[in-house]
């Protein structure tokens, strides 16, 4: 019993080292997205299928937003390093504020900055494509 | 349980971390670790030797019953050794694929491969509910067949050890006969990726050989660029939740099906669902075989 305390006291400590270790030496990074292609190439990995027709991508590469040839939705939300891809539900419309969208439903709020693309993404547009 | 190789490799599976962090720090490659999704994975990895403890008595209790029921005792030969090592692979082999096929099994296995990154700190996201999805019946057969079964935890703990090293990306290719035998990081990079032409392949332990032999070998191919995690990806760095979510996801499907139907979600293949309205990976795979070659 006083070994597997020690094991387990043990394994605790080294797990908060590593964990320290991996922040301090820099592995904190927010996501960022080289390319439109590579947005795209996220998109078409999200559940269910999504074939993007129109990709665009914060100007800090920060998110994506994209639209398949049914105007169906999806958004890529930084996790980490990394990004997930989330289908937008159908009563989902990302809102035009102060230069930029935003899209606050299914659980990930996030802001894209796309410049003056921004307005082709409201909910408005979408319903004319 | 006489001696856990996997309590002894723990020092060194901490040193290995230590030193794939320093290396792909120095190679300037920041995304290959997250310091959250690490402490995720090691976190797994802390909580499943807990609860290895406190269920590891039982399951190695089943084993001793059923070798004790058994007419045949192999005994502790040194020959004995080798090869329940290699029938312990071929079980994990078929205990890793059943925990891909079915939901049951990948309700617990998916534990391991929630991660969108791949390196030594995955390798310790270990499940905690494996006990619960009775992941350990495919040792069976072999206290069955007479193995000791104090040999079949050694050989499972060394099993486990050897799938350690597979998780990382520092490594390339192995030389082309090691490449050919052994289970090894290309091979398992392959495994753990969510691009369609990868799902639900590789589910070797230590030896390739078993996916070659029945079909679900994939070699990776360096024109396509692997990402990794579940089709779904968590999106999210807490802990419980990265735990239960599949049990939680059961428990909801099974909830709302109809009669007929609800055992299909706890025993069909991940992604099944009654209405079709959700995609398996042999779907997901054939939607994308089409697409890259619409002529057909």
């Amino acid at each position: 019993m006083d070994s597997e305390l020690l094991l387990l006291g043990g394994s605790l400590v080294a797990v908060l080292l590593l964990v320290g270790m991996t922040w301090l030496l820099g592995f904190r990074q927010q996501a960022r997205l080289d390319s439109p292609a590579e947005a795209a190439e996220l998109v078409r990995l999200a559940p269910g299928g999504f074939e993007p027709v129109e990709v665009a991508m914060d100007l800090e590469g920060k998110a994506a937003i994209a639209r398949d040839r049914d105007g169906r939705l999806l958004v890529l939300v930084p996790h980490g390093n990394r990004f997930v891809a989330r289908p937008l539900p159908a009563d989902c419309s990302p809102a035009y504020k102060d230069g930029k969208l935003q899209v606050s439903c299914e659980g990930h709020p996030v802001t894209l900055d796309l410049g003056a693309a921004a307005g082709d993404w409201t909910a408005a547009d979408s319903a004319v494509n | 349980m006489p001696f856990d190789p996997v309590a002894y490799a723990i020092p060194v599976f901490v040193a290995l971390i230590v030193g794939e962090l320093l290396w792909v720090r120095a190679s300037g490659q920041r995304q290959r670790y997250e310091w959250r999704d690490t402490g995720i994975s090691l976190a797994f990895g802390l909580g499943s030797t807990v609860i290895g403890a406190i269920t590891g008595g039982l399951t190695a209790g089943m084993l001793v019953w059923i070798h004790q029921q058994s007419p045949l005792s192999i005994g502790w030969a040194w020959w004995a050794w080798p090869l329940c090592f290699v029938l312990d692979d071929l079980a994990y082999y078929w205990f890793h694929r059943t925990a891909h096929r079915v939901r049951w099994f990948w309700a617990s296995h998916v534990n391991h491969h929630s991660s969108q990154h791949y390196n030594l700190s995955t390798a310790l996201r270990q499940s905690w509910t494996g006990f619960i999805a009775l992941g350990f019946v495919f040792r069976w057969p072999l206290a069955a067949v007479g193995f000791e079964p104090g040999m079949i935890l050694v050989c499972a703990g060394f099993n486990l050890i050897y799938q350690f090293w597979i998780h990382t990306e520092v490594v390339d290719r192995m030389p082309r006969w090691f490449e050919a035998v052994m289970n090894t990081p290309s091979h398992h990079r392959v495994h753990h990726a969510v691009n369609a032409r990868y799902l639900d392949r590789n589910y070797a332990g230590t030896f390739i050989v078993w996916d070659k032999l029945f079909g679900t070998f994939t070699p990776e191919d360096n024109e396509d660029r692997i990402h990794y995690g579940i089709v779904r990806q968590l999106g999210s760095f807490n802990l419980l939740h990265a735990v239960f979510h599949e049990w939680i996801g059961i428990a909801r499907d099974v909830w709302q099906a109809p009669w007929r139907h609800k055992f299909s979600y706890m025993w069909r293949e991940p992604g099944w669902s009654h209405d079709g309205s959700r995609e398996t990976s042999d779907m997901i795979r054939e939607r994308w075989s089409r697409r890259e070659n619409p002529e057909g």
